[in-house]
């Protein structure tokens, strides 16, 4: 199959072969693929492995066959991002949770969108970790996996914001104590779903819970980028 | 090929960059053909340097002692430090530079997708040397890619929390390059880098 002009964006490139890349790309129409990309190592091809980094929008002239697809040609669409500073390295945590989180060729425009949109947020400096949270939301409703945020697991009653809640991947969101570990407010969940920046507080308590979910389907594993994204200092 | 050793030869050979089937052979048989003594002293050579070239304690370079000469060597400027991914790029700025200061070798830069985070760079090593006192400029080679530039932000935070000041190599329009030829995105960072024109 030829697909012409795919809109993509370049998620991790390895080297593969003599002169060859192996790219993991986010397609719009065909979800993730690996792309080999054919003589873009090496000096002469600077130019052509310069279009091929990470955040830049792309579209992608490619011939899917089997597993991996090749590359026929790609342009660069529209102004290249800069991802400055802990921006830069969140979009890296973007990359690997997208490639450790979803399945080669499952189609997921909803996520393409939501991925281009967050790379213009972390471009235009918004607040890191709310991006990211907003981000991984989507990423899980746009693969099957949607948080519960507005009901309650237990009854069919609506969250209350007042209330404290423990969140459970398979449950839902479960009534507790407001100590008890891993608690989060009504609030702050109800935040999330309303696409509201919660407060400090709220922020904690949504990345822990954010942890606890990612790990659930990575299968008890844990990101890289984690690490990485641990030994910097917010800006500002 | 009826020898079982030459096919593990040409076999062998070919695990070097740039060397396909038909130059593996080439090179197999100008080996036995023609240079026999040279071909014993390649395989001494490759021997020694595989089994004793390990990392230097200090700076990560390939050494073979515990630490490499430049480190043990004091005529370096042990204020200036300089970050390079690869030891590849440290020979390219020694080359082309008069850079007289030290290096620290990171192998690899940050880049989770490949399982490469801050302790397989050695940055913990790294902040402790500029943890010490001695260094004053911290100077970031690693390349002007996504990822070397996420290493970059990383670095400056580690220096600046030691006390030391970051420096980043200067990039933009290459040499002899004219603007119309030059990619976006190097351009885009040329245009943003600009410096004032009253320097000399
Ligand atoms: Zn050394």
């Amino acid at each position: 199959m030829r697909l012409d002009q795919q809109p993509a964006y370049v998620l991790h490139a390895r080297p593969y072969r003599e002169t060859s890349l192996l790219l993991e790309c986010l397609t719009r129409d065909h979800g993730r693929l690996g792309v080999v990309a054919r003589g873009v190592r090496g000096e002469r091809a600077r130019l052509r492995r310069a279009q091929l980094e990470p955040f830049q929008a792309l579209a992608l002239d490619l011939l899917l066959r089997g597993e991996l697809a090749t590359l026929a040609g790609a342009e660069v669409v529209g102004m290249p991002l800069r991802l400055a500073g802990e921006h830069g390295l969140a979009g890296l945590y973007l990359n690997e949770l997208v490639v450790r989180l979803t399945a080669r060729q499952d189609a997921q425009p909803v996520l393409f969108d939501a991925y281009a949109r967050t790379l213009a947020r972390l471009a235009a400096s918004e607040p890191v970790a709310w991006t990211l949270r907003r981000f991984e939301r989507d990423l899980l409703e746009a693969i099957g996996y949607g948080l519960q945020l507005r009901q309650e697991a237990d009854g069919d009653g609506l969250l209350q914001a007042q209330a404290h809640y423990r969140y459970d991947v398979e449950q839902g969101a479960l009534r507790c104590t407001a100590g008890a570990p891993h608690a989060v407010r009504g609030a702050d969940l109800l935040a999330l779903a309303d696409d509201r920046m919660p407060d400090r507080t709220g922020m904690a308590a949504l990345r822990q819970l954010m942890r606890e979910v990612i790990r659930y389907h990575l299968g008890g594993g844990e990101l890289r980028a984690w690490r990485v994204l641990a030994g910097v200092q917010p800006q500002r | 090929m009826t020898s079982l050793l030459l096919s593990s030869l040409i076999e062998a050979l070919r695990c070097l960059p740039g060397v396909g089937g038909k130059s593996a052979q080439r090179m197999a048989f100008h080996l036995l053909e023609r240079d026999r003594e040279r071909g014993l002293k390649l395989a001494d050579a490759l021997r020694e340097a595989m089994q004793r070239i390990g990392r230097c304690a200090r700076c990560r370079d390939f050494s073979e002692e515990p630490l490499c000469a430049t480190c043990a060597g004091s005529t370096r400027d042990h204020h200036l430090l300089c970050v390079v991914e690869s030891p590849v790029d440290l020979a390219a700025i020694e080359q082309a530079t008069g850079y007289r200061g030290h290096y620290f070798v990171l192998h690899g830069r940050l880049s989770p997708l490949d399982g490469l985070g801050p302790e397989e760079l050695g940055l913990a090593q790294l902040a402790q040397r500029l943890g010490e006192g001695e260094v004053e400029e911290l100077i970031i080679a690693t390349n002007p890619t996504v990822e070397g530039e996420a290493t970059a932000h990383y670095l400056a935070q580690l220096a600046r929390a030691g006390g030391v000041r970051p420096t980043r190599l200067a990039h933009g329009v290459p040499l002899g390059g004219e603007l119309e030829y030059v990619d976006r995105g190097t351009l885009a960072h040329a245009f943003g880098g600009r410096m004032p024109c009253d320097h000399p």
